[in-house]
């Protein structure tokens, strides 16, 4: 208990010295969008072209979010250690000192892995989420045309969700940012059942 | 009885982050500490000065300047001393 309240305190004295906690929010509402709308791509195509075996819309849908949270966390990792390294830098060049054996290297060495953990997992976590009455079917508990209606509706929950949490950052009208978000998921649901012929 | 360091006043230039709270508590948490007062003095765009004042009994300096430098911060100059079973003030 003891260690783990210590390394919550290292962990907020690093965001504290690097102020990554609103790039963080950034990372994880955009590459999560990214990840939720992929998914949604990947079931309403399913769902047009009939595709009745849930197997293929988990792996598709999971494979397509697995890569995003991979190219999500190599690049969240290399450009935030660049950044990173050049604001030491410029820290050690302020105070005239070396700061190689400070809390603030070490806080260099945590942001960047934090902020690519956060980018990397954000788009596979919305996913899941939206894939998961996919993974009932697979068990046979559910029918799969009950997953894609459940998947659609998780899906722009989602979505919804994530424009609440935007508005309460902003401290804003959460609503409206729920519905910002909504409708771009609608208008990918829209296109697709256009494209579709439905 | 030997007192050892009882009272000491820096001069410091430290990184923004930490913050002030943040440095006051972990130096009063040190060992043979018993108060700390910081006050600022000028601020920078990536540093500030400050004025550090320690009280304690037999405090170790060579402790509060590994402190300092973990928390991005360099000991200008040691501004007075006080040692001895009473604090004298100048």
């Amino acid at each position: 208990m003891e260690i783990m309240r210590e390394f919550l305190g290292k962990v907020r004295l690093y965001l504290q010295i690097t102020h990554i906690g609103g790039i963080v929010r950034r990372y994880f509402v955009m590459n999560g969008f990214d990840g939720s709308m992929t998914a949604l791509g990947v079931i309403l195509g399913a769902w047009i072209v009939g595709v009745e075996n849930p197997n293929i819309v988990v792996m598709t849908g999971l494979g397509a979010c697995l890569a995003l949270g991979v190219s999500g966390f190599f690049g969240a990792y290399i450009t935030e250690k660049a950044e990173r390294r050049r604001h030491l830098k410029n820290l050690e060049d302020a105070i005239l000192t070396n700061l190689e054996d400070s809390l603030h290297k070490d806080a260099t060495t945590f942001a960047p892995a934090f902020a690519s953990l956060i980018n990397g997992l954000s788009p596979v976590l919305m996913a899941i989420t939206s894939l998961s009455p996919f993974l009932l079917a697979m068990a046979g508990l559910v029918p799969i045309w009950t997953s894609y209606t459940a998947s659609l509706a998780l899906t722009l929950a989602t979505l919804f969700m994530l424009g609440v949490y935007l508005g309460r950052v902003a401290q804003e009208n959460v609503l409206l940012y729920g519905i910002q978000m909504l409708t771009a998921g609608v208008v990918i649901a829209v296109i697709v059942f256009i494209l579709g012929g439905a | 009885m030997q007192h050892g360091i009882r009272r000491i006043v820096l001069d410091v230039l430290k990184l923004r982050d930490p913050p002030l709270p943040e440095l006051a508590m972990h130096l009063s948490s040190m060992p043979n500490i018993e108060g700390v007062n910081i006050s600022l003095v000028e601020i920078d765009q990536n540093t500030e000065s400050v004025k550090i004042a320690i009280e304690g009994n037999d405090i170790n300096i060579k402790q509060i300047q590994e402190l300092m430098k973990d928390h991005g911060a360099v000991i200008h100059s040691i501004d007075e001393v006080a040692v001895g079973k009473k604090i004298v003030t100048i």
